[in-house]
């Protein structure tokens, strides 16, 4: 139980002691990869744990960068004020979308979401009265950029306690059971529809409360940056490198793609797309379970949830199962 | 008299969404994937067709029969090195990796043919008048041909033995393998005409339409829309959602701006989906 806090705590101290001691070269990585850490923490909640195919979590992003830059462009407000109201955008957004297409089952929800980021898009490139269109919105600079710092680093540690905590809860259990078997999960009285719906809307607050950040630190937003494919790419392949449903596995998968991201990103920024999506579709096929799984197959880290691992060592509640069912066969539910 | 023009224009767009609708649908009836690089296929079909008759002066009928053959060859490979591996594992699994390779083919259709806009002023140029109206051949063209085909194919699924396995295949493939119907035989062909119906709408689409590597995707979305307002799997209604969304697309284009216009099929299947989400003509939800 210990572990998980140390290592929180080691980087945790690391990532304060950036802006002091790191380069700007550092600053700006670690800004990035924080980024994407949280957006893909976010992701796992529920494309991980749920199991639903999200191709729309860059709406959200886009939607917080461009509530939070109108608000402090037309409004005045300070950009402390306005990313917390854009993360709540994202949530208002995020309810009545949910509704409508976490109600149904299988390939809808991953088609709506899909979809509804090329609608945003086309909207924030047609309303250009408000949004400029096309050639984006100027913010002025801000001074210090170290408040914007830690703000992200604040939200990278409440993402990753909270999937930490999620994880070793029964909501965690609930959502793993409707991704193995949502009618089952159902049958055994978890209501399957409200907790995906409030997973939803939760993890739709992080997005966007990240791309108002975003916007304040580029002092900048466009449509093509705002609902940027590459992003939405890049998380996927975030979590399903480091592995999904697991609380280490967006953290390890950021750091490995931001690592990657710099070198290639730099050298090769023609063929990133193809790249990106060639590691995605060989995790796909050949490590669907993410490094993460692959650790604890090894040994490196400990097998299953220390939820599981709790319970097996109480001896408690008739067959205690040492390894968690990380991701079971899961054809029967492919097939229904 | 706008509203005739109206009328016909969303009529013919509907004929490319049929055509392309129809793909997706097939492969969605026995896959059960969303095959999300449809639209890349469009596109790399529409785009090599810019480079068949322009670039390399071939005519453009020639064009109808080769791009569709080179966008099922991509359809089969694609289904043999990724998606027969995934038959067995969960749902996000494969839509993850048509996801992926849909980025890969964007990826390499910008590479290939640079990221403007291409298109093929000067071919099947020209027009007719009909009710009235005069309408360019290209349209009226890819029109026939997309309706056309996507009703031939419509006949082979009910009518000819490999359709009968298709549909079996598609409801039940449990009880279609044990009636003796080689599954794998099925997708493999099936993905390949589907692949080949998608590539089609590209050349259709060549004359009248600029293309570029991000064509695709636009055109998925409508496609997806098409084929949840008509109902997953069913093709009849895949046919007629295309030219009633056609129809809605023009017209609200006309009336409420470019805007809302682009905003309103997505509208529309999101209604869809929370009132009847098995579609107009859906056979029931096997989700």
């Amino acid at each position: 139980m210990m572990k998980p806090i140390a290592l929180a705590v080691v980087l945790g101290l690391a990532a304060l002691a950036v802006p002091y001691f790191g380069t700007e070269y550092a600053l700006s990585f670690t800004m990035q990869l924080l980024v994407f850490m949280i957006l893909a923490y976010s992701w796992n909640l529920i494309g991980g744990y749920t199991g639903y195919t999200h191709f729309g979590q860059v709406c959200f992003f886009g939607l917080g960068g461009y509530v939070g830059a109108l608000l402090i462009q037309n409004a005045g407000m300070r950009w402390y004020f306005a990313v917390p109201v854009a993360a709540l955008a994202g949530a208002a957004l995020a309810l009545p979308l949910g509704t409508a297409m976490l109600r149904l089952k299988g390939p809808y929800f991953a088609i709506g979401m899909f979809g509804l980021t090329r609608v945003l898009e086309s909207l924030v490139l047609g309303f250009d009265s408000v949004t400029k269109g096309g050639t984006g919105l100027y913010l002025v600079p801000l001074d210090n950029l170290r408040p914007v710092y830690y703000a992200l680093v604040g939200l990278a540690i409440v993402m990753i306690v909270g999937t930490w905590r999620l994880d070793n809860s029964r909501l965690g259990l609930k959502l793993l059971a409707i991704r193995e078997d949502e009618q089952a999960a159902d049958s055994l009285g978890v209501r399957t529809t409200r907790l995906k719906i409030g997973t939803f809307v939760v993890s739709a607050i992080a997005p966007a409360a990240v791309g108002a950040l975003n916007a304040v630190y580029l002092g900048f937003i466009d449509p093509p940056t705002a609902f940027s494919p590459v992003m939405e790419l890049t998380t996927i392949a975030i979590v399903l490198l480091g592995g999904m449903g697991t609380v280490l596995g967006p953290l390890v998968g950021a750091i490995v793609l931001s690592v990657v991201n710099e070198l290639l990103w730099a050298r090769f920024p023609e063929y990133y797309l193809a790249i990106v999506g060639t590691l995605l579709l060989l995790a796909v096929l050949y490590m669907p379970r993410g490094i993460v799984n692959l650790g604890m197959k090894r040994g490196w880290l400990p097998a299953g949830r220390s939820l599981f691992r709790q319970l097996a060592r109480e001896g408690g509640r008739g067959r205690p199962p040492v390894a968690a069912p990380l991701v079971p066969d899961e054809a029967k539910r492919a097939e229904a | 008299m706008p509203i005739t023009e109206l009328l016909i224009g969303g009529l013919l767009l509907g004929g490319l969404y049929a055509l392309m609708a129809c793909g997706l649908n097939l492969i969605f009836g026995v896959m059960r994937v969303i095959n999300f690089a449809h639209g890349e296929l469009l596109a790399i079909g529409a785009l090599s067709t810019v480079s068949l008759v322009a670039g390399f002066h071939f005519p453009f009928w020639s064009a109808l029969l080769l791009v569709p053959i080179l966008t099922a060859a991509i359809g089969l490979v694609m289904h043999k090195l990724v998606l027969q591996r995934l038959a067995g594992a969960p749902m996000i699994m494969s839509l993850l990796a048509t996801y992926a390779i849909s980025t890969i083919l964007v990826n390499g259709a910008i590479l290939t043919w640079g990221g403007g806009y291409r298109g093929l002023p000067g071919v099947l140029s020209g027009s007719v008048s009909v009710l009235g109206q005069n309408l360019s051949i290209s349209r009226l063209v890819a029109f026939a041909v997309a309706l056309g085909v996507s009703l031939a194919v419509w006949w082979v699924l009910e009518k000819t033995r490999w359709g009968r396995a298709v549909r079996s295949v598609s409801q039940a493939p449990e009880l279609a393998e044990i009636s003796g119907i080689s599954i794998e035989h099925v997708r493999n062909t099936t993905f390949a005409l589907g692949a080949a119906m998608a590539g089609l709408a590209g050349v259709l689409m060549a004359p009248t339409f600029a293309s570029d590597p991000q064509l695709g995707v636009r055109f998925l979305i409508k496609a997806f829309a098409v084929i949840i307002v008509g109902g997953m799997g069913s093709y009849p209604g895949a046919i007629a959602a295309a030219l009633l969304l056609g129809v809605i697309e023009v017209f609200g284009g006309y009336f409420t701006g470019a805007v809302i216009g682009s905003a309103l099929l997505f509208l529309l299947m999101l209604a869809v989906l929370l009132v009847r989400p098995r579609g107009l003509l859906g056979v029931g939800a096997r989700t």
